[in-house]
Parts: structure tokens; sequence; C-alpha cells
């Protein structure tokens, strides 16, 4: 364990990410990178971009708060590095999304009642669940939570997000793949710590079980949000083909299916899937079985 | 060099301007390196367009010769600062309130 | 930030705290002075051989500093839920990254130094008035309190490291070139953190002036503390008496800077 923690060391960190894939970067893409001008030129697109922008800084906002208060009750010295630097990460997030909501024209002493207008009340929920397991010093539930649950999550939202705009918006998928890059260590860190303590205290299962199952929901209620209820959706994705038509690009392709082609319910479908999918490889990696949430 | 724009109001002589060359600071961001250097202690004279920053005892420079109540900032300690004459009639900074 | 013209004085203060309290700004800060390092010191510099005195001396300080660096850890990560606002957040988040580091390089030298169990070691060995203070930081973070804990950390804590680091890095510069080289880039971390914290209070202070007394307690109940760990710290380090005073005015200074008794 201690050669395994050696690995996730700060200086590990440093040589990885700031001197790695984030060196040259500003606020997470390339200098002088700049919000595609089709999207920023059309309020549909450009409102849409600020809505699904919220819920990630909400998300982050939550990551933050989350491996922030875990490191007081970690167990060891390795893990308190390790979520020192999990805490920096996810508070680059919360910048550059933040950024990226100026960049899209949300004027700054307007930031927070932006995202208080947009941000999802299930996902709010979700970070709550999260957040009392936090302030309870609860380390097992804790770790769980932020790095199986909320970065499980994150990851395949970010991937898919990374498919449809990679192209379309290198900006945008700059700033995305360098929080996936982030979002690998600290869903290792999760699965690779946390299933040697679940083994010492298999009493904890089923709290964390439970945890398991109603956060899923609150997840699979945001994305329901996030999909089924998306204002102008028809026009958003006529103009994004249209951008895609103009600059001769390819239909971009996730998890098997046409991101551009599909309906909202099948891309809900397929994100709503791969993330339980993987919920229950990794709960079973750890020893925890995956419970079925409820379909909102 | 002088500009001519700004005045120094003790004098009523514009305010000479310097050129800024990196001495080799190194904790804050590059091009922002210019606007700093290290003290060498008590015996290191300040120039015109120089004050300490009595936080962390690193020298800030400006572009224009510094007066009483001009604003500068120590990036090194993220300070905001007012500089003021001192009781020995040397320029000192004192950090910002409010 | 280059759109706000050539001098970078005559910014707007609001533009200035946003920039430095950003991961950008840490980002694009720790790059000059980490980049060529691995554990904080370059790949060539000489590792000069102690005499036993010496060495078990340097364990002792190294220890001491190692309770230091994880309460600040500790109290940074956290403050991060308390912090006011979004940009005082992202800034604990590089401290807590900053201290996490300190912790890493400063326990790899005590293995380098043939420290076989080092947790153990800095259970045997670090002053217990430290481990007192740990616990007075916790309880203010614990509570939320963030005008006092971020006096206990980002003020007394840290304006005692950073006097007493420095001390220590001068000592050090010909003796133990390694060492000395962890303590310099040490220092210009806690530059960052000091400045914040006087910053933070100087601010709360000017605008409620009944803060300084709350806060004169707080020094009242911890100066102790912290005076007596520090000043075992610096018997250890062989540094002259005279230094040692100007440790503990540093010191002195940062606290009247405030306001506070």
């Amino acid at each position: 364990m201690t050669d395994f923690l050696r690995a996730y060391s700060i200086q590990q960190w440093l040589e990885s990410a700031p001197q790695g894939y984030l060196e040259d970067t500003q606020y997470g893409h390339a200098a002088g990178e700049k919000e595609p001008a089709p999207l920023m030129e059309n309020d549909a697109l450009r409102e849409q971009a600020i809505r699904s922008t919220v819920q990630l800084v909400v998300g982050e906002r939550c990551a933050l708060a989350a491996s922030s208060g875990l490191i007081n009750s970690a167990p060891d010295e390795g893990s308190k590095r390790f979520l020192a630097t999990q805490t920096l990460d996810e508070a680059r997030h919360v910048e550059v999304f933040t950024q990226r909501l100026v960049d899209l024209g949300v004027h700054r002493t307007k930031l927070e009642d932006v995202i208080r207008l947009h941000a999802n009340p299930n996902l709010v929920k979700f970070a709550e669940l999260l957040l009392e397991q936090v302030d309870k010093k609860d380390f097992i539930a804790g770790v769980v939570g932020q790095n199986v649950i909320l970065e499980g999550m994150a990851f395949h939202v970010f991937e898919m997000l990374h498919a449809a705009n990679k192209d379309l918006n290198p900006k945008f998928g700059h700033t995305l793949s360098g929080t996936i890059a982030d979002e690998r260590r600290h869903v290792g860190f999760g699965e690779n710590r946390i299933g040697s303590w679940i083994s010492q205290r298999p009493e904890r299962k089923g709290d964390i079980e439970r945890m398991q199952r109603e956060m899923s929901y609150y997840m699979l209620a945001t994305f329901a949000d996030a999909f089924r209820d998306a204002p102008d959706q028809e026009e958003v994705n006529r103009l994004r083909s249209n951008m895609r038509r103009d600059a001769g690009q390819e239909n971009p392709e996730w998890g098997g299916v046409d991101l551009a082609a599909s309906s909202p319910e099948e891309l809900e479908g397929v994100l709503a899937d791969t993330v339980l999918r993987e919920f229950k490889i990794r709960l079973e990696r750890i020893g925890v079985e995956y419970q079925t949430p409820l379909r909102p | 060099m002088k500009d001519l724009a700004l005045k120094n109001d003790e004098t009523a002589a514009p305010r000479a301007r310097f050129e800024l060359d990196d001495r080799g600071f190194d904790e804050v961001p590059k091009k922002y390196r210019k606007f700093y250097r290290r003290w060498d202690g008590p015996d290191d004279t300040l120039a015109p367009n120089e004050v300490l920053c009595p936080v962390c005892k690193i020298v800030i420079r400006s572009h224009r010769e510094l007066l009483p109540g001009d604003r500068v900032y120590c990036m090194a300690c993220m300070s905001r600062l007012t500089v003021v004459r001192g009781k020995a009639g040397r320029l000192e900074a004192v950090l910002e309130l409010g | 930030m280059e759109e706000h013209g050539p001098n970078l004085h005559d910014l707007d203060p609001e533009t200035f705290c946003d920039y430095v309290h950003s991961f950008q700004f840490w980002f694009d800060a720790v790059q000059g002075y980490l980049e060529d390092r691995s554990y904080g010191h370059r790949s060539d510099t000489p590792t000069k051989e102690l005499d036993e005195k010496s060495r078990d001396n340097l364990i002792t300080v190294l220890c001491n500093y190692c309770v230091g660096e994880t309460m600040a850890l500790e109290g940074a990560g956290g403050l991060i839920r308390v912090a006011p606002n979004r940009a005082t957040k992202i800034f604990l988040s590089t401290q807590a990254v900053d201290e996490g580091r300190h912790l890493e390089i400063l326990e790899r030298r005590l293995t380098e130094l043939g420290v076989p169990r080092v947790g153990e070691e800095i259970e045997r060995r670090a002053s217990p008035k430290l481990f007192e203070f740990h616990r007075h930081l916790l309880a203010y973070v614990d509570a939320g309190d963030w005008n006092k804990a971020i006096f206990a950390q980002n003020v007394i804590l840290e304006s005692m490291e950073f006097a007493s680091f420095y001390t220590h890095s001068v000592h050090t510069l010909e003796t133990d070139p390694k060492t000395h080289e962890l303590l310099v880039g040490i220092i210009k971390d806690e530059r960052r953190h000091i400045g914040f914290g006087q910053n933070e209070l100087a601010r709360r202070i000017a605008a409620d002036a009944s803060l300084a007394r709350e806060l004169a307690q707080v020094r009242k109940d911890l100066d102790p503390l912290v005076f007596h760990a520090f000043d075992e710290v610096m018997e250890k380090t062989g540094a002259p008496r005279d230094r040692r005073t100007d440790t503990g005015r540093a010191y002195l200074q940062a606290v009247e800077r405030l306001g506070i008794e």
C-alpha cells in the first residue's frame, strides 16, 4: 500500500499534470482558443452551452467541497496528500468551467445568479447526499460517494461531451480532455484505496449500498432533466448539424451511438446505461454490491 | 525617459519612467517577474521606482517613479499596498485595508 | 491579464485579487521554481555528510516541521467549505497542495537521513506544544470559524514557519545544501500563504474593530504554544541566538500590522 501511495505523490502529480498535459494551457486550453463564432452568435446555442456548463460548475463545486473536507478524516498521510492534489484538480475544474461561463458572455457579477438559475435541483440533491457523508467525517462513505460515484459519473459525462465537442469546439474539447485526465487519477484512487478498507469493515457495506442507490437515483433524474426538458433542443441540434456540415465534419460517436442523429431519449439512455454499467463493475471491484436505483 | 502625463505632486516635476528588466525573481508568472526583485537586506538601496513589501520582504518595482499615495501590488504574497512616506523620510508600503 | 496594460500596478484591485487567487496564477508561479526539481531539489544538488549530532538534531527539526505542515494541510483543506467566495476556495486548494508537497518532501528528507518509520519518529520527537496547537486549529476549522482559523493558520503558524524556515535555510546554505534547497522552495510558497492571511484579516478588521479583540484572545491562547515549540526547534537548528530573535520579531511585526495585541 505504501508503494501504491507513493505513485500518487504530489511530485508525481506535478510532473504529470502542471508539468505534463497542462503545460502551456490557459484555463485548460491553448492560449488564444475561443468559443466558435456560430455558437456565440446564436442565442439558443449559447444558452444551451451556458446551461450545461452550469451543471459542470455545480458538480465540480461539490467535488471541491468533498475532496477538501475528506483530507481531515483521511487515515494516513499518503491519502491526505493525494486528496490535496485532488482538491486542487477540482478547484481548477471549478475555475475553468466558471471561466467558460464568462467566455460565453456571462458577466462576472452575474455568475452566481446564473448558476442559481440553471443549477439542476436533482444534481444539488446528489451533492447534498455526498456532503452529508463528508460532514459526518465518514471517510469510507465519502470516498465511495466522491471518487467512485461522483467521479465515475463525471468521467463518462465528460467523455460524452468531449466526443460531441472535440471537433466542433476545440477550445471546450481541450478543456474537457484535461479534466478527463484528472478524473482518471480520482477514480483510480477511489477504487485502489477503498477496497481494502471495505474488506476490513464489512458492516459498512449496507450503508454504502443505500447511499449508492440514492445517489444513482438523483444522477438519473439529473440526466432526465438535461435531456428531456432541455428547451430549444431540436433547434440546437439543427444548428449544431449546420456547424458540422459547414466545417465538413462527420457526426460524432460515443458509446456506439451517433450523437448528432440520436434523439434526446436515446442519448439519455446510452449515458445512463454506460454510467450504471460502470458503477456496477467498479463497485464489484471494491466489494460493494450494486443496487439498482429507481428510474425517475 | 520622462513621462510627461504623470507629474510628481511633491516637486511638480514629471515623474521619471523606468524600463524594467528581469532580475531572476522566479516566484511569479514569467511576464510579471520584472516587477519584482529580491531584497538584499537593510543595506539594499531602493531606486525611486522601488518599494519594499512589508509582508514578505520582496522589492516591488514600477515603470514609474513611486510617490506617496500610489497603489502597488505584491504578487509574491498577493498584497495590495499603498506607498507612504515613512518617519525616516523614505518611501514605504503599507497594507491596504478595506 | 495583458489587456489591462503594461503596468501591473495600474490594475484595478478586484482584477488583481481574482487573478492572484486563481489556479492559473499558482500554476504559472510555481513553474518558475519547481520545474527542474524533484522532491524539492535539483538532481545534482550535493549531499553533504552530517556528523551524528547534527543529523540527530536535523531529524528532530524536520519532525516538528512535518507536524506544522500536516496541520496546515488539514486546516487549508477543511477551510475550503467555510471560505466566503469562489476565489478564496480556489486559493485554499492551492495552499492545500502546497502544504501536501511540503509534507511529502520533508518526509522524504527524513527517509534519506535514515529514518525507517517516519510517522512513528514524528510522534516521538515533535514538540507536544505543536500537537496542542494542532488541536486548537482543528477546533476552529471544525466550528467553521473562518477568522480564528485563518488567524491561527495563515498568520500565526505561517509567519512563524516562514521566519524559522528562513533562519534555518541561511544556516544550512553551506552545511546542508539539500535541506537548504527544500527550505528555500517552501519559503516561496509560504509567501503566498502569509500574504493571504494578512490581507484577508486586515480587510475584515478594518470593517469590524471588535474582531481585533477577538483575535487577541486567540493569540493569547496560542502564542505560548507556538513560541515554545519554535524555540525548541531553533535550538536544534544550531542557529545563533540573535537570529532566533529575528524570527520572533518577524512574527510580532505581522500581528502588529493587523493591530492585534
